[in-house]
């Protein structure tokens, strides 16, 4: 906190003034804290202390009540070895696989319908936008209603177009996947239907007008104008859809609760169910550890291709 | 001078932030005595209050034994209790009295050393009907106060519509084919609770005690896995049967559809409804509030051979003295209190069934208003064996987590049985210590 005055490159001060020109600015350092702080105290609190113990706990075994024993390797041979660990990484990555290209494209289609003008436009984007301020809980209510297999819309559906053994949906271990995917990409595609939405806006539209002259089809003009011009947001929206794929939790919990079986269990629930429940703090925090490097991988390995596609 | 106040300001902000987090909790005396004249105000934790008449019940019957002592109820989410509670104790919380909703959780407090040690307080109290389960090395660290175990509900209306006797002791296979004839006869006699709706015989609540349960309380399997989980094998068989001849709501509507027990016996959808004794409190509530006019009686749960002990499972629920507890002394007493004679009647009074099991406290329970008086629901109270809903031990949590998942995969029809439960076995041998 105490930290001297920046070197700033000035001309020299006469000398009677200098004392009083660093109190100033060290003053102003604190007072510069001071108004940070609330947020700051929090966030260290409750944020920071927590996700750098991790990296400490998962070398422990610590049931929250205990003095935490350190047993060295431990928890991560046993995360090797966990049935659980191993089925939790498969549906983790099985939803991301799933969840992010869906989602993608689902909302890039949304903000292109939606980003012209037409009768009620706003009306569309506010409808296209409402699932995802709707409460998770009441999403998973009624999508569960949507997927009952014998009384569900969505199955009565699939019987009156002839389809004979419609699937189980969220109680049936192959499909419940695939119907918390659906979900999560409807429940999504709002947010980042927007953020298409802003950055369809900033292409300017001579580029298209020079395009059009040059003889270029709509096909022709969205791959090579709009697509081009969009990238920042797509590449914002990429490690945004990923990170959060990688961390779903709420969804997966109201929705299905890693059922049926463990067709649906996904690593930060393990996290949740070996830590808050099961009291087992250390091995607990190697799963974080390994969903925080998973993340960290292709977070990385994302940037660099986009480094590599921009120069 | 103005920036003066934005300096204060900024620094009692930092202050009162930093001070926010160290609130210290100091220890208090576990021998402390409870002086009758000193105005007290005891702490409990309790679930979903409002929805859990007794706990009321039992405070508002102890202010008036006790002038001096002013009960605080600490209401939790009913879900949430667990977790929150374990998050409480470990984090120092001088809460003084904790309602353990659960033997699991019993064991996880107390192995942890969160609870005081009552032994001298369950030495007193004998008749006392599952004390033994609290019993750790000889000690004691909670008493119960009230005691369930699962009976059948049945519908007397719908029974008597399709002209079939009330269900007294019935064998398992008996019950599949009473259940059975009842969806038909209903059927056949356009009975319907409301439109798009139809009779069943039976409703079968998706937990997995529903079948685990009864099946290791009436067969003496081990649900901890030491043998292998044949035994579950017969009980899978008939529930299987009930759903796919539907004679009960199937598991992956009744999960999708989030259908309670409750509503399947209240608007009289479900003709028999196997379930814990505290359904007969929300009945009495419900009829009380006008919603439901079911006629309804209780019977023995089926066994699995005719003319035997009648066996259920079932579990108490007890209160503790939390070890950093504020008002030991009252805690005490007030632990002492609920689960004798006068607390025994409070919760009585509810419907619920208390721990204390004298006779006395049973024809008060029946002579509720509402509660049926015929003989088979005098019968239906008073099993010859009431076991454990499951063994308590270090790796309860962590079979019971395997052990409903592989029930999901049995219950809808995605697994056969016998390789489930292989493999329910394989897994608890595996992945649990």
């Amino acid at each position: 906190m105490a930290a001297p005055a920046p070197p700033v490159a000035r001309p020299a001060p006469p000398s009677a003034t200098t004392y009083s020109n660093r109190s100033q600015v060290r003053r102003n350092t604190l007072l510069g804290w001071s108004f940070i702080l609330p947020n700051f105290a929090g966030f260290a609190l409750l944020t920071l202390v927590p996700v750098v113990a991790t990296f400490g706990i998962a070398f422990t075994k610590w049931n929250a009540y205990s003095t935490p024993e350190f047993t060295g390797l431990d928890n991560f041979t046993r995360l090797v070895q966990d049935g659980n660990f191993r089925v939790a990484l498969f549906n983790t990555v099985y939803y991301t696989v799933g969840h992010v290209p869906l989602t993608m494209a689902a909302s890039l289609l949304l903000a292109l319908a939606l980003n012209r003008k037409l009768r009620g436009v706003a009306f569309f984007r506010t409808a296209a936008f409402f699932p995802y301020i709707t409460s998770i809980v009441a999403v998973a209510v009624v999508w569960n209603m949507l997927y009952n297999p014998t009384q569900g819309p969505i199955n009565q559906f699939l019987l009156t177009l002839g389809l004979e053994d419609p699937p189980g949906w969220t109680s049936d271990p192959s499909w419940a996947m695939p119907a918390v995917i659906l979900t999560g990409v409807w429940k999504d595609m709002g947010y980042y239907m927007i953020l298409f939405l802003a950055g369809l806006q900033t292409i300017p539209p001579e580029l298209h007008e020079a395009a059009k002259v040059d003889g270029a089809n709509a096909f022709q003009r969205f791959r090579n104008v709009t697509l081009p011009c969009l990238r920042p947001t797509t590449f914002f929206v990429l490690i945004m859809l990923t990170i959060g794929s990688f961390k779903v939790f709420d969804l997966i919990v109201v929705m299905t609760d890693g059922g049926p079986g463990r067709s649906t269990l996904v690593l930060s629930q393990l996290i949740y169910r070996e830590g808050i429940v099961n009291g087992r703090f250390g091995y607990s925090s190697a799963v974080a550890l390994a969903l925080f490097l998973l993340v960290l991988a292709v977070t990385v390995a994302q940037y660099t291709r986009n480094k590599r596609l921009e120069s | 001078m103005k920036r003066r106040t934005l300096h204060a300001l900024a620094a009692t902000t930092a202050a009162s932030l930093l001070l926010a987090g160290c609130g210290g909790g100091s220890e208090a005396a576990q021998d402390e005595p409870f002086d009758p004249n000193e105005p007290v105000t005891l702490t409990v934790s309790v679930w979903n209050l409002a929805g859990t008449p007794e706990f009321q019940a039992l405070f508002d019957a102890y202010e008036e034994a006790r002038p001096n002592v002013t009960i605080e109820p600490v209401d939790i989410l009913a879900d949430d209790y667990p977790t929150k509670v374990t998050t409480m104790l470990a984090g120092g919380d001088s809460t003084d009295v904790i309602a353990v909703k659960s033997l699991m959780d019993y064991s996880k407090f107390s192995t942890a050393g969160q609870l005081q040690d009552v032994t001298e307080l369950a030495e007193g109290a004998t008749d006392l009907g599952g004390l033994d389960a609290y019993e750790q090395d000889g000690s004691y660290f909670a008493l119960p106060y009230r005691q369930d175990f699962w009976v059948t509900y049945y519908n007397k209306g719908i029974f008597d519509a399709v002209g079939e006797e009330y269900p007294a002791d019935l064998t398992w296979d008996e019950y599949v084919d009473l259940a059975q004839r009842i969806t038909e006869k209903a059927a056949a006699a356009g009975i319907v609770p409301a439109e798009g709706t139809k009779t069943f015989g039976t409703f079968t609540q998706p937990w997995r005690s529903a079948v685990g349960a009864i099946a290791a309380a009436q067969t003496g399997g081990d649900q901890l896995g030491s043998d292998g989980y044949e035994f579950f094998a017969p009980y899978y068989e008939r529930a299987l049967e009930l759903q796919e001849s539907g004679a009960t709501l199937d598991y992956s509507t009744a999960t999708t559809q989030q259908v309670t027990y409750r509503t399947m016996f209240t608007t009289e959808q479900a003709a028999m409804v196997p379930m814990g004794t505290w359904f007969t409190s929300a009945l009495l509530q419900a009829q009380a509030a006008g919603e439901t006019d079911v006629e309804w009686g209780i019977a023995p749960m089926p066994q699995p051979e005719p003319g035997g002990e009648t066996v259920t499972f079932g579990g108490p629920t007890a209160f503790a003295v939390n070890r950093n507890a504020e008002h030991s002394g009252a805690a005490r007493d007030f632990l002492e209190w609920a689960a004798g004679e006068e607390g025994a009647r409070a919760v009585a009074a509810t419907g619920i069934l208390p721990a204390l099991q004298s006779q006395e406290i049973k024809d008060a329970y029946l002579a509720l208003e509402g509660i049926p008086t015929d003989e088979l629901t005098q019968e239906a109270l008073a099993p010859d064996e009431v076991a454990l809903e499951m063994p308590v031990g270090p790796t309860t949590a962590q079979v019971e987590q395997v052990l409903t998942e592989e029930h999901q995969l049995i219950m809808t029809g995605s697994a056969s049985i016998d390789e489930t439960l292989e493999n329910m076995a394989e897994r608890v041998e595996n992945e649990v210590g």
